[in-house]
């Protein structure tokens, strides 16, 4: 009992030498099966002695999570048995340490499907933690391991953010992944590196409708993905066209290895996915433990995991080293139209529809310089255009010239001139509370509210997507001067995505926005339930300004409402946003008009101050007209972010 | 230097696998999709839960989707061109960047060779890439060719 106490608490030659002394001593007078019996019981008392199940390192590499419903007050988040040697090892850390010391031992089984071959990341760290003669080990060859191992050969992490992307549900918060580098030197090529994924492992029989909610609701099981990197360069940069920011990871070649190891056991293991806390992001973080024993990043998101605050929790464990940022092609494409005359604009287009323009005597009549940046600008707009699309020939063909008398100017061809933006672990935080004081058609008030996540259009937009924001799970609670307390708001989903316009990029603004809201309707403050979309342009006015204009589509149940169901509506929302740095002005004009002819006018004036990352005040004026009643509001918030 | 060499080329002799289609060593310039651009629909759904469909990949081939290695080893660095064919050409034509450092890489290219390789490749831009119809197959046998040709980088070539 003694000895194996003090075994446990030190790590001394002095200890290791009295239990070999001991296992030799054990050994010695008996036949080998029995031997190999005997240690292992003596491994499985010593792991027994220390309570080794309950290392934090073990309960990582298993992936439990604590769970008042288990008798071991733990379930692993692994949804397969073939990640578990026990048959109970989901639900208990013992057994299955238990299991896994046996199964290392196990001698009718051999090369891959081998204990050995399949835990690696567990057999190194047993062999650390228990003092076993490595000699007792059965002998057995990995040769996938070893190849996958060798061709892996990862030395530096590098954790990737894809920016955010409103068009796709699972990415408009971001995404992110690993990348695992070859050799400590960048230049070598990021592109060959590996880049480690966790998504759901979907069933492409599903048709995408029910894919689409099935993915949403955690209806499959996410798995770990490894590919090579430049196939995610091709897929965020090229067709999804977002930036991507890199940070390298301080994390040393042994760290890094030790997370390498543990990625092979989870090699086409399914884990329970759910969309909102235990994501990519989430299981990122778990991987980023097993790296780095001793740190702590998962338990802040138990209930929400948004990518970007798990950048922030890897910064702030000091895991980051240096950052880089990955434009995509058509960010790359914007800045280089920027540097572009109004007429070479207008060439630039001639060309790209036409390579023998090249031939004309108002091109030719341009230096060397700018022809080259016009050819450049030309080729990538083509190919921006020909975005998802089969090239017919001729256009091939034009594209391939292109590139053939981009050739001819070396030397001349400029980098786009790329300004790097504020990088987005520096925006402020996701979840904001609000303190506010207003008044209603001469009625004071007091207002408290708790957004969820994530930024609104009027927030301070360091580190975020301009004409982008995403609100979920936003709850305004008001008092009224007389002391009645009652829900004013609450949104579930409040998108907006506003891109502008412009001669070369057409995209669509739209939104959708559903809850329930107050609607002062029939002569009484109601609390209604709708659903509202919106689709249309945006238009850049100057630099700092945009301006939209989205026709709206709504559906309200509101029991004031003539016939008092629930009723559609058209109509259209217009605003103007203008960003003066440390202030933001939003005005918006919108109504709409019900299918049983009651209709509602709206004018907003809202005025944003950052006083500090993660501290606002906003002012905020509204008008109302409907049918029967018209009123105003005036309120004034401090907003805090955290 | 060697073992890198093998690991990028089975690396991407799974992904070719999957891409299928549009990244065969026999496609054409002028003919290269890449994953995902099969139009919104599937696209959104890919994107919607960051997931993958079918094919399970984890860097490698064994088990899942039964295609073989072996043979995309004769190619030599075909593979990896018809994978990111698009990029690399844009890059000879400029005489630098990503897809050329890559492909340099992949084919076993010392650093300091790579300057050389890059500079060999965008002056034959014309050799290596003669028409929109030109394939991946025919763009690694063109850029052995020159390596051949070059006293320092015929070393790399096979």
């Amino acid at each position: 009992m003694n000895v194996f106490k003090r075994i446990q608490n030190a790590n001394s030659q002095f200890s290791g030498f009295l239990f070999l002394v001991l296992m030799s001593g054990v050994t010695s007078a008996t036949p080998p099966d029995a031997r190999r019996v005997d240690v292992l019981q003596h491994l499985q008392q010593q792991a027994q002695q220390i309570r080794l199940w309950q290392h934090q390192e073990w309960l990582n590499l298993l992936h439990y999570d604590k769970d008042s419903g288990s008798p071991s007050g733990y379930t692993s988040a692994v949804d397969d048995a073939r990640f578990f040697n026990a048959t109970d090892g989901a639900i208990s850390p013992e057994a299955e340490l238990r299991a896994t010391l046996s199964a290392l031992y196990r001698r009718d089984v051999s090369g891959n499907d081998h204990a050995q071959c399949r835990f690696v990341a567990r057999l190194h760290w047993l062999k650390k933690q228990l003092l076993f003669d490595a000699a007792t080990l059965p002998d057995v060859h990995c040769p996938d391991y070893a190849e996958w191992y060798a061709m892996v050969k990862a030395q530096r992490a590098t954790l990737i953010f894809p920016t955010y992307h409103l068009n796709s549900p699972s990415s408009m918060f971001g995404h992110t992944l690993l990348r695992l580098d070859h050799s400590t030197s960048i230049e070598d090529s990021s592109w060959l590196s590996f880049a480690v994924n966790f998504g759901a492992n979907t069933n492409a029989e599903d048709n995408s409708l029910f894919y689409a909610f099935k993915g949403l609701t955690g209806g499959y099981p996410g798995i770990f993905i490894v590919a090579p990197y430049f196939k995610k360069i091709q897929e965020y940069n090229r067709i999804e066209k977002r930036d991507i920011w890199e940070y390298q990871l301080n994390l040393s070649p042994e760290e890094v290895d030790r997370m390498v190891t543990h990625l092979w056991e989870l090699k086409e293991i399914n884990f329970d996915y759910y969309f909102f806390d235990e994501n990519c992001s989430y299981r990122l973080l778990e991987l980023l433990e097993v790296a780095r024993p001793g740190i702590e990043l998962t338990d802040e998101f138990g209930v929400t995991a948004i990518p970007i605050d798990t950048v922030k929790a890897i910064e702030r464990v000091g895991m980051i080293e240096s950052r880089r940022f990955r434009p995509a092609r058509v960010t790359e494409l914007s800045a280089l139209m920027k540097t572009l005359s109004s007429t070479e604009q207008r060439l630039m287009q001639q060309l790209a529809a036409d390579p023998s323009v090249f031939e004309r005597a108002d091109f030719a009549a341009l230096n060397d310089e700018r022809k080259a940046r016009i050819i450049d600008a030309a080729y990538r707009y083509q190919r921006y255009q020909q975005g998802g699309e089969v090239r017919s020939d001729e256009q091939a063909r034009n594209s391939h010239r292109l590139l053939a008398l981009l050739n001819r100017y070396p030397g001349n061809i400029m980098p786009p001139p790329v300004v790097e933006p504020t990088p987005p672990e520096l925006g402020h935080h996701s979840r904001r509370a609000s303190v506010s004081m207003g008044e209603r058609n001469n009625e004071g008030f007091t207002e408290v509210a708790m957004r969820m996540a994530f930024h609104s259009l009027e927030d301070n937009e360091r580190g975020f997507l301009r004409g982008a924001q995403i609100n979920m799970a936003n709850v305004q609670l008001r008092v009224a001067d007389s002391g009645d307390v009652r829900l004013q708001q609450l949104d579930a989903i409040d998108i907006v995505s506003l891109t502008p316009r412009t001669r070369f990029f057409q995209p669509m603004s739209w939104k959708v926005y559903t809850g329930f809201e107050r609607q002062i309707t029939d002569g009484k403050d109601r609390l209604t339930a709708h659903v509202t979309a919106g689709w249309g342009a945006s238009y850049s006015l100057a630099r700092n300004g945009l301006l939209y204009t989205l026709a709206t589509g709504r559906l309200e149940h509101n029991r004031g409402l003539p016939g008092g169901g629930i009723e559609p509506a058209l109509g259209v929302d217009s605003g103007l946003l203008w960003h003066f740095g440390k202030s933001t002005t939003r005005l918006e004009l919108s109504g709409e008009r019900f299918l049983n002819d009651y209709y509602r006018t709206r004018v907003r004036y809202s005025q944003n101050f950052v006083m500090a990352r993660n501290h606002g005040i906003n002012f905020s004026a509204d008008y109302n007209h409907n049918r029967d009643d018209q009123y105003s509001q005036f309120s004034l918030a401090y907003r805090y972010y955290f | 230097m060697k073992k890198l060499i093998v690991g990028s080329v089975l690396l991407v002799s799974s992904s070719a696998a999957l891409a299928v289609a549009p990244g065969g060593p026999d496609c054409g310039w002028g003919n290269m999709l890449f994953e995902g651009q099969s139009g919104l629909g599937p696209h959104f759904v890919a994107t919607t839960t960051n997931g993958t469909s079918g094919n399970k990949t984890f860097g490698m081939t064994s088990g899942t989707n039964g295609c073989s290695t072996d043979g995309a080893l004769t190619y030599g660095g075909t593979s990896l061109v018809s994978n990111m064919m698009d990029e690399f050409s844009e890059d000879v034509a400029r005489g630098h960047g990503d897809a050329l450092n890559a492909v340099a890489a992949s084919m076993g290219v010392e650093k300091a060779d790579r300057e050389l390789f890059a500079k060999v490749a965008h002056d034959n831009f014309n050799v290596i890439f003669p028409s929109e119809n030109v394939t991946a197959r025919e763009v690694t046998a063109a850029l052995n060719a020159l390596m051949k040709a070059d006293s320092r980088l015929a070393k790399y070539a096979v």
